[in-house]
């Protein structure tokens, strides 16, 4: 009876001190939903004197209000700066622990977003999966612009780089494939560029980077094409061009695309490689406007060593640009890497190797079926 | 007859007590000192660690399953044991007590960056200090739940297969590191906590299955540790790894479901469970040595008195990096006692069994 007086009062004691403990301690740090301006999108430009414009877009849950969101914008010298501004300007405190989505300016991007990227990544509240989208002209006017019916720009760009994304005609880059590329030594980061249209954010190419400075783009509607060499597919689709057939152009649409990309390097001497680039393609023809018939195993073969060539073409045409603008978009340096010993590869500066490296694009395609009709 | 403890507990036990604060850091650490594919470097830390326990198995069978304290006061005169015992209950105290207060330090980055941390680290002792009170029984069992509770999350490794590249590895063997032999003890530091198994002998039935659950525990660890660097070599590029303070909670972050965001708040709580048992065992071993200075002394008012001491000295260290660099300079001392100790004892053993047959 005694013990269980002694540890009723223990118990007692602890229930009594802990929670007023516990609760004047964690004050400073409450949180309150309705008080807190989540942003989701955050948009990054260079301004003049190398300033940097940053916008957030923070949704507003207030049921009664008309509007479905707040536009945070300031010029600071650096993110967080921008941050300490917003709060000036808002009711709400600012945080940035939902964040989803940074959109970047074209001439941020070309300025360098190492540090940028480096700001984000430091901060304990914000992921690594924030998505890192590059915009092609002004990144804060883009968020800032009513897209009817969208009610909010920073989800509807989130929601279109997403689904694009899962068929590959982009790449998926958020702030952990951004460092990673940018932090090895044998690739080099890309990222999906959207663009205003009037009516409409549409999604404008993939934007190659050489380290953290953007480069060149490759249009949107070769997308695909570049990714079909820079990784194995799961997901896809793309029309192809076969020339004219009369009078009339042949289109065949090619999906539900399978790809396994394999690459195979050479040493041909101290610094010169030829790297072979294979990528083995499955799809499906569901639209064929020339004038065979499908049904024939010798058409189909030849079909798919027409596609194979349109393929190649256009991966060659990419592959001669890259190599021009020097940057290594498909990671040729990590194979190349791999196949040597560290010592050659440390005392080989591979930015200077790469625009001579001879590469060799590949495809074998199968078509898997052709839809259900004749 | 007092309950013993039985060998999974053991197991379990162990594993909680080596798997602690360290993992957050592990895999950067293997890139930084050790450079490409330097998860290899843990088979040689696995060998050491196995051959150390090996170590403690010899001292159990040789003294018969003895207490350690037991088989030192048998030949050493009190007077030189006690500050032995002393120094043995301060390094462990204080090794325990900077795991804590790490744990609170990222918890409260993480999650309350302006509360002050010790009242997070005022809670978490209040929870030791009821499993030291009572006893190693409870403390195993307590593990053994613990382990449930946490050990399901290995399973998220999976998550990162789609983004992971064996290319990401590179070909090359532990280049490009440096600093090899301090990163040598600071990444051994992961497997420590095994030490501890020598004074468990009272506790466990005289027979060779009590020391396979140390062993068992530290190779389940040694999977897990090995795991986890493959996965961070080729989900991170190497570079990338090098620069992130703490890759544990990066991947963890990295984890989205479609209803929930920042997941690694939820999970980084869960990790708080091998983390106090770490620490539990910790102060446990302090409180057996002091125990055998001041034998008297009523057991909860001992307790309280160390993790009262403890406590104070958590406050000195403000910093994430202060705390660490207390927990390498530690971590040397206890990785010395973990092999200094069992020689000791086994140069001991054998010096009495020779007096033994030259007096039979």
């Amino acid at each position: 009876m005694h013990r269980q007086n002694y540890c009723m009062a223990r118990l007692f004691l602890i229930l009594l001190l802990l929670p007023p403990l516990l609760l004047t301690g964690c004050k400073s740090d409450e949180r309150i939903l309705e008080k807190l301006g989540l942003v989701q999108t955050a948009s990054y430009d260079l301004a003049e004197n190398n300033r940097i414009k940053v916008t957030s877009c923070v949704p507003v849950i207030d049921p009664n209000s008309s509007v479905r969101r707040e536009l945070l914008s300031t010029v600071s010298d650096s993110i967080k700066e921008a941050g300490i501004m917003f709060s000036r300007q808002t009711d709400l405190t600012v945080v940035s622990g939902q964040l989803r989505d940074a959109l970047f300016g074209l001439k941020l991007a070309k300025a360098g977003l190492g540090d940028y990227i480096d700001t984000l990544l430091r901060d304990p509240s914000i992921a690594l999966g924030v998505k890192v989208t590059i915009i092609n002209g002004d990144a804060g006017e883009i968020l800032a612009k009513e897209y009817k019916p969208h009610t909010d720009t920073g989800r509807y760009i989130n929601h279109l780089l997403e689904k694009e994304a899962a068929g590959n005609s982009i790449p998926n880059t958020t702030l952990y494939e951004f460092s990673r590329d940018y932090n090895d030594d044998g690739i080099d980061p890309v990222a999906p560029i959207v663009r205003d249209s009037g009516d409409k954010a549409v999604i404008d190419g993939i934007a190659l980077f050489q380290e953290d400075r953007y480069r060149m783009k490759i249009p949107a509607q070769d997308g695909i094409f570049f990714g079909l060499f820079r990784d194995d597919l799961r997901q896809g689709e793309v029309a192809l061009h076969l020339g004219e057939e009369a009078g009339r152009p042949a289109v065949v649409m090619f999906s539900s695309l399978l790809n396994s990309r394999k690459v195979k390097v050479h040493r041909l001497g101290a610094d010169r490689f030829k790297v072979e680039l294979l990528a083995n393609i499955q799809g499906s023809v569901l639209e064929y406007t020339g004038h065979h018939s499908l049904n024939k195993a010798g058409i189909r073969q030849q079909l798919e060593r027409d596609i194979a060539d349109v393929i190649m073409a256009k991966a060659k045409e990419m592959v001669l640009q890259m190599q021009q603008h020097n940057v290594d978009s498909l990671g040729i340096g990590i194979q190349v890497r791999n196949s040597l010993s560290y010592k050659e590869w440390n005392q080989m500066n591979w930015r200077e190797v790469y625009p001579q490296v001879e590469i060799a694009c590949k495809a074998k395609v199968t078509i898997k079926d052709y839809g259900k009709y004749m | 007859m007092p309950e013993k403890l039985r060998p999974f507990h053991i197991a379990v036990l162990m594993h909680l007590t080596q798997s602690g604060i360290v993992i957050f850091t592990l895999p950067r650490n293997l890139a930084e000192y050790f450079g490409t594919n330097g998860w290899l470097f843990l088979v040689p830390c696995i060998v050491v660690s196995t051959f150390n326990i090996y170590l403690i198995s010899l001292v159990f069978r040789l003294g018969q399953g003895r207490s350690v304290f037991e088989i030192m006061e048998q030949s050493i005169p009190r007077a030189v044991l006690y500050p032995f015992y002393g120094g043995l209950a301060a390094v462990w105290l204080v090794f325990g007590c900077m795991i804590g207060k790490k744990y609170v330090l990222i918890f409260q980055m993480l999650s309350f960056p302006t509360t002050n941390p010790m009242v997070f680290k005022l809670a978490m002792d209040i929870l030791a200090f009821l499993m030291i009170t009572k006893g190693i029984y409870s403390i195993s069992k307590a593990a053994t739940l613990f382990f449930w509770l946490s050990a399901w999350m290995y399973l998220l490794m999976l998550w990162f297969f789609p983004s992971f590249r064996w290319e990401r590895l590179t070909p090359f063997i532990l280049k490009g590191g440096h600093d090899q032999l301090k990163g040598a003890m600071e990444i051994y530091s992961a497997f420590l906590g095994y030490e501890l198994s020598i004074l468990l002998f009272p506790y466990v039935n005289k027979n060779k299955k009590a020391m396979a659950g140390v062993h068992a525990g530290n190779l389940y660890l040694a999977v897990l540790y090995i795991s986890l660097a493959i996965i961070c070599f080729g989900f991170f590029s190497l570079g990338q790894l090098k620069k992130l303070l703490y890759p544990l909670l990066d991947l963890l972050a990295y984890i989205q479901f479609p209803f929930i965001e920042r997941l690694e708040n939820l999970l980084y709580g869960l990790f708080l469970f091998p983390v106090l048992v770490t620490v539990v065992m910790y102060w446990w071993a302090a409180q057996e040595s002091v125990r055998r200075i001041l034998p008297r002394i009523k057991l909860s008012l001992l307790t309280f008195l160390l993790i009262a001491i403890s406590y104070s000295i958590s406050f000195i260290p403000k910093t994430l990096d202060a705390v660490g660099v207390w927990i390498t300079n530690l971590g040397y001392a206890v990785t010395g006692i973990a092999f200094g100790f069992p020689v000791l004892l086994l140069l001991l053993l054998l010096i009495q069994r020779k007096g033994g047959e030259v007096r039979a």
